[in-house]
């Protein structure tokens, strides 16, 4: 089986990849353009089948991949597709970098394949169930197709612009679905805001891609590992090009030019704009806003692309270009940070969440800011193992909370009231399935031993108090010591919280009594549209499980999130997985050292998770069965305003509103303004208004009055006579000949009855005027002479006119008495042969080796020796 | 090829073709087989156009040869049919109006066929299909036209268009459809004549003749201040022409001054160093100035745009598109062109500062102001001016990659643009209203429609996998390698790239208000989804902008020999420019600082006219080792 699959399909040409990616994306076309012709039996078979064999070749696949050989040294194996030639870009020295539209699959791609296209097709199979009634059944199938698709070119691009392709179209489809039910203008606003927060991020991403392709020439993944090394260089940032301390005003120059320029390294550079991308899209502090909004969507859709999938980008991401943040201390201490401060921000505004989705949304925000702990403190694979883990217990328990919603659509159709958790209570009864499954996840979230939780979110936290990135290059920054036990710290207070949350919504769910309407046996319904107010008042059926189209992929998810963290258990020294990644992380791992001691940290570390899970659980058992939710009251009540202000999520929305948003909309009124007032003012309006100015002017003399004209006629030709009788002295110098003879020749202008008087200046004038009206002149070397010319016209009038001449050499020796030295050209740049223009030296003395550097691309013109850097604003 | 060969590479095509039409749920069978027709045309064209591996070495010594096989009166034809066409329409009864409509697609789907001849021939560096006549020789005023890989796609892009552009027009214009076909006619025939004039004299006769029928489209068929708006756009681009024709007299006259003939050749000027140091009051940067802010009002640049929103609005919509899709890009070919070409000292001097302009001026605040429009077409308008400042940014910069997304993205606005300004217009038919506020909700009633649109936007947003990421991907990363923006490169590409979030900004903030939330407005509850006709005409377009996203190599690989001769002979010419900028007197470059075929064609002077006529009787002699430019040249001037 094994042979045959690699005789087909060969290493370097592993064409198998295209019928993963083309599966979903002809499930996507043909529900989307033929969807309501095919009704939703043929919906739904199409979509199932796209995803569950894009889901069956995934496996085979992954066993490729396992099966093929892995090299001692160097990244592990990598099967590759090169589907067509994209295009290609200018690189550094104008060398061409092409990007080809190439797939490539390895040990962390087959595995987040088999996650996405099987939690993806489970999530189908759910959403059969779930959407069955809804008029867009195509629509959100065609959506939901395309998702896998994009998702998967994420997963498999062999290069960053083919990730990027995948990359936006997780977002396009992400925006399409938040949108679903587009007639709600909240719906649609959320879809556009998640489409606007991560196009920040996918600045990021650009800028990021423009600086591989400059600093490494290439995006593919392979180039760019055997390449990472050509990153560690530093390169200015400050001061921006030539910017110079004379530029500026002298209050200025000190402030923002220092005295060395301020350097970066490379990687640092290249990892914090890819960050950027992955902040966007992993819903990190600060774009995390977008995520808990995104829960507008339905259900199904935050299951699979707002936790198990879409979301996780951004950590494949990291994982993907390990081998560049390892090269960076810096990046990675603000990765790890970020990470930590996330995860506790969005912890702390779950506590005090009562919509299910809403808890369950924040609850993704603070998990992925545990996946980020992971891949910034080094541990790549423990990262990116709690993507699979969380793929598995988030992915179910937004499944659960569908399946609650679902049930409790029978009577609440207002979706916001319809997910209050003050509604629910009880359900354990009434949904033995979804409470079950619930309660599984639940316990793998909170970090319960040995469900997958456990595993891998103690994994990370125990890496991050005992690893460090060592800096390779000694000139760059390194975090202290104390970083990786703070991030520990906000890491292991985040996991209480998780704990606690994650039981306050469990117990209020399906504990204690049902909240929502009086259950009464045999109820009939009264017709639709009837919006009463969920309570006691309200009248209504049992709560019903859901079909088995929507419990049994509970059933598997939890399953799942049981197990399976016994492939990556390494306190107990099971972690095939881990093995199974360990190539990929080979060269990131280089730079990544554990501290003193962290061998035996292990078991003590453990019981300080375990410790938080009991201390974060009990406490929830206590408040919300025990005490029946009254600690929570009473809290409420003393603190009311700190209550209010985490209940409005700390107000960030709020924030960005008023700074962000609002300055660029002010900027964007004043903009247009500008553009009506002033530019169409300007260019347009005052040109047509002086052009009709000069008209209506002009138009006042055209009277028509025969008196006026001959008027001005008279005026007229008196002027011209007085013209034509005067004389006008004037003369063409011809000093073509001057520099090399010395000979200046004039020729005077005629004019009417015209006689000349020539003399130089100096010498004796002639007696008389003549009709000579050229005249020569010679000059010896660095003479000067003033030529004078005395004109008479018939009537005896005269008129003077002179002209200086100087005989110049090459060497310059003119100066013509009275007149300042011409000064030389300034000495302020000098020019270096070869170097392009604007690239300019300041004047001094300079070694040759500056020279040298000079000739490097990118330099900034260093200072020369001993020159005061501020000298040039005194 | 054999025929079952052929027929193999057919069949995908025929695939497509019966799948696109059956793609329409209801439609008259000429619209089904109009879509079949272009699907399968399309298609076709992707497995036509593919690049053929291992024919580098083959191209490589072609390069010097000319062109051969070439059929020197193509490009005659192209600018010729449609202005006769024009003529011709005029004697057809306008009772007639199918015989008047008919004639007027033959023609341009005649044109457009015989474009396509244009990728037939090996697209290597210099010129192509060459044609030159000598017209009023006392001036040294040839016919002498071109085509280059620059050139090639934008004469395709718009015998592509216009057809559409006119179909549409037949869909909603009632009036005077007689003289509709001939402004459509005369200005296709413009347009053509424009990009590939190489005498400064033709590019002005065609540059000028151009306005006329616009001016006439907005004139006639306008909204409700087309007088204005006619006007306004005429009396801006007229400025702008009048400067550039008085600095081409100065440079024509100095060209005399050097070499004792009068010439209008490009080829001919563009060895002239004009005096003056970039940067100072010279002839050289007045000069430059002169011939740029003409092309700048025509992109438009900021401050010159103001003219564009109110000529779009007015506009009907088959002038809009061909405005947005082709005429604007008239402005950055001849920049590329004519600027850079002339004057590479100016040209790479003002480079830094133009860029500034096109980020800050263009792709930033165009952003912005498109943001606060609430009229839909006056926003494409103002997207426009943001998404030329890309193509202007990559023009700047200077790098062979960036100068390939920058044509590659003036093919991209066109078709992006034009699909937006199809789509405005199809809501406008229907409401005769623009207004955003006027609108909300329509996705419920025209989910076709709204499909289409939201597609079209994520084209212009530059989505990957849609055209516009090529192009914009391309720009920024050449703009961050620029030699020529020195150390401003990075901070360009930040801020370029900036542009990237503004653009889903405001493109889906109107979307949004147009197609989602509740349907509130009565008017338009009964509104009728798109029609298969409107259908037909937007598919074209909508399909090559995933075929552009897709396979830009099928673009890119016939213009890069081009672009990348051109960029390395924009550097060699600038720096020597500069090393020999000479205060007072005008100077040429020497032959050899060209690339090999760029000056094939130019008039000869003096000497070299001897000189070539030896070398070629060499040549003759010598047999085929002789010097083939040379002789090339010789060829051409004869």
């Amino acid at each position: 089986m094994m042979s045959i699959l690699t005789q087909q399909f060969p290493a370097d040409d592993f064409a198998l990849l295209a019928l993963v990616l083309a599966l979903p994306l002809i499930g996507a076309f043909v529900n989307g353009v033929f969807g309501k012709r095919l009704g939703k039996e043929g919906v739904r078979l199409m979509a199932l089948s796209a995803v569950g064999g894009s889901f069956l070749l995934s496996l085979v696949v992954f066993a490729a991949v396992a099966g093929a050989p892995v090299p001692a040294e160097g990244p592990g194996a990598r099967l590759t597709w090169t589907a067509w030639e994209w295009f290609t870009v200018t690189g550094r020295m104008r060398t061409e970098v092409s990007l080809d539209v190439a797939f490539s699959v390895d040990a962390l791609s087959a595995t987040m394949a088999l996650v996405v296209t099987g939690v993806g097709f489970l999530i189908h199979l759910y959403s059969t169930g779930y959407m069955d009634k809804d008029p867009g059944y195509h629509r959100f199938f065609a959506y939901l197709n395309l998702f896998i698709f994009s998702m998967m070119v994420l997963i498999l691009g062999d290069n960053m612009a083919v990730l990027f392709v995948g990359w936006e179209g997780v977002g396009l489809c992400s925006y399409l679905l938040i949108g679903f039910w587009y007639e709600d203008e909240a719906k649609a606003s959320a879809g556009k805001k998640a489409f606007i927060t991560n196009r920040i991020g996918d600045f990021g991403l650009l800028i990021a891609m423009a600086m591989l392709v400059y600093y490494a020439g290439t995006l593919s993944w392979s180039g760019l590992e055997a390449g990472a090394a050509g990153l560690q260089e530093t390169r200015p940032i400050w001061p921006l090009g030539d910017l110079q301390a004379s530029a500026l005003p002298g209050f200025l120059a000190d402030w923002l030019t220092p005295e060395s320029p301020i350097k970066l390294q490379v990687a640092t550079m290249v990892a914090l704009a890819l960050f950027l991308g992955c902040m966007g899209k992993s819903a990190q502090v600060p774009l995390y806003v977008w995520l808990p909004d995104a829960m507008a969507g339905p259900t199904p859709v935050s299951a699979l692309i707002h936790a198990a999938t879409m979301v996780t980008a951004g950590v494949y991401l990291v994982a993907r270009t390990s081998f560049i943040f390892a090269l960076s201390p810096a990046a990675m201490a603000i990765v790890a940070m970020t990470g930590a401060v996330t995860a506790l921000l969005a912890a702390s505004i779950a506590f005090a969440q009562n919509d299910l989705k809403k808890v369950l949304a924040y609850s993704t925000v603070s998990q992925l800011g545990f996946m980020f702990i992971g891949v910034g403190v080094g541990a790549f694979a423990a990262g990116f193992f709690h993507v699979i883990t969380h793929a598995f217990f988030k992915g179910c328990l937004f499944l659960c909370a569908g399946s609650v919603i679902h049930a409790m659509h029978v009577r609440v159709h207002d979706d916001d009231r319809s997910q209050d958790m003050r509604h629910m209570g009880g359900l354990k009864n009434y949904m033995p399935w979804t409470h079950g499954t619930f309660l599984v996840s639940c316990l793998a979230i909170a970090g319960c031993p040995p469900l997958a939780g456990f595993w891998s979110k103690d994994e990370i936290l125990y890496k991050a108090a005992t690893s460090k990135v060592v800096a390779t290059n000694a000139q760059v920054w390194t975090p202290p010591e104390w970083w990786g036990q703070l991030v520990y710290a906000i890491g292991m207070v985040a996991a209480v919280g998780t704990a606690f949350y994650m039981f306050r919504a469990y117990f209020m769910t399906f504990w204690g009594d049902f909240r929502g309407w009086k259950i009464v046996k045999r109820w009939k319904d009264p017709g639709h549209h009837h919006h009463d107010e969920p309570g006691k008042a309200m009248k209504g059926p049992a709560p019903h499980e859901s079909p088995w189209s929507m419990t049994l992929p509970l059933a598997v998810l939890a399953s799942l999130a049981a197990v399976v963290g016994f492939v990556y258990a390494h306190p107990i020294h099971i972690a095939p997985l881990d093995h199974f990644w360990e190539p990929v992380f080979r060269t990131a791992s280089a730079t990544i050292k554990p501290t003193e001691g962290a061998a035996a940290a292990v078991w003590p570390m453990l019981a300080v998770g375990v410790t938080a899970f009991l201390v974060g659980s009990g406490a929830s058992y206590l408040v919300y069965v025990k005490k029946g939710g009254q600690p929570a009251a009473s809290f409420v009540g003393a603190w009311p305003r700190l209550h209010r202000i985490v209940y409005d999520k700390w107000r960030i929305d709020e924030l960005y509103q008023v700074t962000i948003i609002g300055m660029l909309d002010a900027l964007g009124e004043t903009a247009a303004q500008v553009d009506r007032l002033v530019i169409d003012g300007i260019i347009a309006r005052a040109t047509a208004l002086i052009t009709n100015l000069c008209g209506t002017l002009l138009r006042a003399l055209q009277t028509g009055r025969v008196q006026v004209y001959a008027a001005a006629m008279v005026v007229g030709t008196a002027l011209l006579g007085w013209f034509v009788l005067s004389p006008h002295a004037d003369a063409a110098v011809d000093d073509s000949q001057l520099r090399r003879t010395g000979v200046l020749s004039l020729q005077a202008s005629p004019g009417f009855g015209y006689r000349f008087m020539w003399y130089v200046e100096g010498e004796e004038p002639p007696k008389d005027f003549t009709t000579e009206a050229s005249y020569r002149v010679t000059l010896g070397r660095c003479e000067t002479k003033r030529v004078h010319l005395s004109v008479q016209n018939a009537l005896g009038g005269t008129d003077d006119y002179s002209v200086t001449q100087c005989r110049e050499t090459r060497e310059g020796c003119c100066l013509p008495v009275g007149q300042v030295p011409k000064a030389p050209p300034p000495a302020s740049s000098v020019r270096l042969p070869g170097l392009p223009r604007g690239r300019m030296l300041p004047p001094g003395k300079y070694d040759a080796g500056v020279i040298q550097q000079m000739l490097q691309p990118r330099g900034r013109p260093p200072r020369p020796a001993g020159q005061n850097p501020q000298g040039g604003a005194q | 090829m054999s025929g079952l060969s052929s027929l193999l590479v057919a069949l995908p095509a025929l695939v497509a073709a019966l799948v696109a039409s059956i793609v329409p749920r209801q439609a008259k069978l000429k619209h089904r087989l109009g879509m079949a027709a272009v699907t399968f045309f399309l298609v076709y064209a992707i497995f036509a156009l593919w690049p053929e591996a291992a024919t580098a070495p083959a191209e490589a010594a072609k390069a010097a040869e000319g062109a051969e096989g070439e059929w020197p009166y193509l490009l005659d034809v192209l600018i010729g049919l449609p202005i006769a066409g024009a003529a011709a329409v005029m004697f057809i009864p306008r009772q007639l109006l199918s015989v008047v409509r008919g004639f007027t697609y033959g023609v341009f789907a005649l044109a457009f066929v015989l474009s396509l001849l244009l990728l037939g021939a090996d697209m290597t560096p210099g010129w192509h299909f060459q044609h030159i006549v000598p017209w009023i020789e006392s001036a040294g005023i040839r016919w002498h036209i071109a085509v280059d890989g620059i050139s090639l796609w934008l004469v395709i892009l718009t015998t592509f268009t216009t057809p559409i552009a006119a179909f549409v027009s037949f869909g909603s214009i009632r009036n005077h459809i007689k003289e509709l076909c001939v402004a459509f006619l005369l200005l296709q025939g413009a347009i053509i004549g424009s990009f590939v004039a190489l005498d400064l004299f033709v590019f002005y006769v065609f540059w000028e003749l151009m306005l006329v029928p616009m001016f006439l489209m907005i004139g006639i068929w306008g909204g409700a201040n087309k007088i204005k708006a006619a006007v306004k756009f005429f009396l801006f681009t007229m400025t702008g022409s009048v400067l550039m024709l008085a600095a081409m007299l100065y440079m024509v006259w100095t060209n005399h001054e050097l070499t004792g003939i009068w010439s209008f050749d490009f080829l001919q000027l563009s060895q002239i160093i004009l005096p003056g140091a970039p940067g100072s009051w010279s002839p050289q940067t007045l000069c430059f100035w002169a011939f740029s802010l003409a092309f700048f009002i025509k992109v438009p640049m900021f401050p010159f745009h103001t003219w564009l929103p109110d000529a779009h609005t007015e506009a009907p919509t088959g002038g809009s598109v061909v405005l947005a899709a082709v005429m604007l890009k008239l402005g950055t070919y001849a920049y590329l062109r004519f600027s850079m070409g002339m004057f590479p000292a100016a040209a790479s001097h003002f480079a830094p500062t133009l860029a500034g302009v096109a980020i800050m001026g263009g792709i930033l605040y165009g952003a912005l102001v498109a943001w606060k429009q609430s009229d839909i077409k006056r926003l494409v308008a103002y997207s426009s001016v943001a998404h030329l400042g890309f193509v202007m940014l990559g023009l700047f910069g200077a790098t062979a990659g960036g100068m390939q997304g920058a044509i590659l993205q003036m093919v991209n606005h066109g078709i992006a643009t034009g699909a937006l300004f199809m789509l405005v217009g199809v809501i406008y038919d229907r409401r005769h209203t623009r207004e955003v506020g006027e609108f909300g909700g329509l996705a419920k009633v025209m989910p076709v429609y709204a499909t289409l649109f939201v597609i079209v936007t994520m084209a212009s947003i530059g989505v990957p996998g849609t055209n516009g990421f090529i192009g914009e991907f391309m720009v920024i990363a050449g703009t961050f390698v620029s030699e020529r923006l020195s150390h401003f490169a990075s901070a360009h590409a930040l801020g370029a790239a900036l542009g990237v979030i503004l653009v889903a900004i405001y493109m889906l903030s109107m979307v949004q208000k147009v197609f989602f939330g509740p349907l509130k407005n009565p008017k338009n509850k009964h509104l009728n989804d798109i029609t298969p006709r409107e259908g037909l005409a937007l598919s074209p377009l909508i399909i090559v902008i995933f075929v552009i996203g897709l396979f830009p190599a099928l673009l890119l690989n016939r213009m890069k020999p081009a672009v990348d001769a051109f960029a390395t002979q924009f550097r060699t010419t600038s720096e020597y420019a500069v090393t020999r900028a000479n205060v007072i007197a005008a100077q040429r470059v020497p032959p050899d600082k060209f690339t090999p075929g760029f000056l094939s064609g130019a008039p000869m002077i003096g000497d070299e006219k001897a000189d070539a006529a030896d070398k070629s009787r060499q040549a003759a002699t010598e047999g085929a080792d002789g010097d083939k430019v040379a002789a090339a040249r010789a060829g051409g001037a004869q």
